[in-house]
């Protein structure tokens, strides 16, 4: 029975992939994050942090010089992204990545998630704080 | 008779705060959904009558601004928002096993689902008056329209929500966290996902407020049912809550009044009346609805496993 119902959740999460569905946050997008500093970077990931109140993934960006650097990047909460059909697996350590999102004020290697690409082209995580919290 | 006091002192900032009134009417544009810190209308005294194109869009703000995501959220699980809504369900007319709450409606306890929760972030822009028009004109006071600009101004980074404090009331119904509640023979308990993952009590034995209340975060209520509106009345808050993460603010005096009814099976309708006079001129009214999401469960939320978002806002505690 616990498993007819998670085909059906992960079946309904498939066609959510590009929607823009609202994450839950929990402080303020515009204190934290500048909508007006769009950044795309592609990158492996390093970590991923299921928790509460925002599921965070960490990517190795390396730029033309050679140099790596680690981003941080927020996401929606994990019950958010849960009902959205998503799972603590559905981003792994090692997957290739493009992420697009917002910088942060601070300066920090901090973003706001929009988007994640992995390199076959599929999306994950279509969720952001930034959806229900515009400037 | 202090209300007078403050209305004059009002009638003097309102006219202080009205070069701020245009910019926001303007900058709506998409209308209410859009509750950005750069609109300062929502505690600006005296707002004038909202364009009709404004009123128009935000006519749907409560339903609507969940909406957006609340469509996505349950695809699949039963008939839609949008789709003829059945009649709400009653709880059986039996006393014994109901009390008070025996043949009202019922607001979910029984089925299995919980109420998806809209994300208010300005409820004078994202509510609706009670007639369904936008935006609500918010009788700030002076000192209400210094907070409220304060924190605007601060990009709205020291909201205690981020703390992962609970959010008060009526602000519990107006996260993006879902809700349960259960109506037991003398008391009504809400029990909520997130904002702080925590539950609360409507005591409806027909006890009194009590005089002097311990403040705290959700304050104490006593409810009763007039018709099938379940009325609560509260008092005894502490002010470590916003109304809105807006900055709307409230202090220890405030009385809430809350209308609850649930019009159709998929909407619970709160009708909730901020009474205080330290901030406000008189009392004001926000609507906004919930909707049920059949066959949904609610989950553990605990804010402060991970809580790392306060170092970069650089927040700080009770401004």
């Amino acid at each position: 029975m616990a498993n007819t119902k998670l085909l059906g959740v992960l079946a309904g999460g498939v066609g959510l992939l590009l929607a823009a569905m609202p994450a839950l946050a929990h402080h303020s997008f515009a204190a934290e994050y500048d909508a007006a500093k769009p950044v795309t970077l592609k990158g492996t990931v390093t970590k991923v942090e299921w928790m509460n109140p925002h599921a965070r993934f960490y990517i190795d960006v390396k730029d033309d010089s050679g140099t790596v650097t680690n981003w941080e990047f927020e996401l929606g909460s994990p019950n958010g992204l849960m009902r959205a059909g998503w799972t603590r697996n559905s981003l792994k350590q090692g997957d290739e990545v493009s992420v697009s999102g917002s910088l942060a004020k601070d300066g920090s290697h901090l973003a706001n998630a929009r988007s994640v690409t992995l390199a076959d082209g599929k999306k994950v995580f279509a969720a952001s704080s930034e959806n229900e919290n515009k400037q | 008779m202090k209300r007078q006091s403050h209305l004059i002192v009002t009638g003097a900032a309102l006219l202080g705060s009205l070069s701020l009134l245009s910019v926001p009417a303007a900058a709506q544009g998409r209308g209410p959904q859009q509750g950005g810190p750069d609109y300062l209308g929502g505690c600006v005294a005296g707002t004038p009558d909202p364009p009709a194109a404004n009123a128009g869009a935000g006519r749907g703000a409560g339903a609507g601004r969940g909406g957006a995501g609340n469509a996505a959220i349950g695809r699949g699980r039963g008939r839609g928002a949008q789709a003829d809504p059945a009649p709400a369900p009653r709880l059986p007319d039996n006393k014994e096993a109901y009390g008070v709450n025996a043949g009202k409606p019922d607001f979910g306890g029984l089925a299995k689902g919980m109420w998806n929760v809209p994300y208010i972030v300005n409820m004078a822009t994202q509510g609706t008056n009670p007639d369904g028009t936008t935006p609500i004109v918010v009788p700030c006071n002076a000192q209400a329209v210094k907070i409220f600009q304060v924190r605007q101004d601060n990009k709205m980074k020291d909201d205690p929500e981020g703390f992962c404090l609970p959010p008060g009331v009526p602000r519990m119904m107006y996260t993006p966290y879902p809700t349960e509640i259960f109506q037991l023979p003398d008391r009504i308990l809400f029990i909520y996902e997130g904002g702080a993952h925590v539950w609360r009590i409507i005591w409806m034995d027909g006890r009194e407020l009590p005089k002097d209340p311990n403040p705290n975060f959700l304050g104490y209520s006593v409810g009763h049912w007039e018709g099938d509106t379940l009325v609560v009345n509260s008092v005894g808050f502490n002010t470590e809550t916003w109304l809105d993460a807006a900055g709307h603010p409230h202090g220890e005096q405030m009385k809430v009044t809350e209308k609850f009814t649930r019009p159709n099976m998929n909407t619970l309708r709160l009708e909730a009346t901020i009474d205080d006079p330290e901030y406000y001129t008189k009392p004001w009214t926000v609507v906004t609805t919930a909707t049920w999401r059949q066959g949904q469960e609610l989950m553990e939320y605990i804010c402060q496993e991970n809580n790392r978002d306060l170092g970069h806002i650089g927040a700080e505690r009770g401004k």
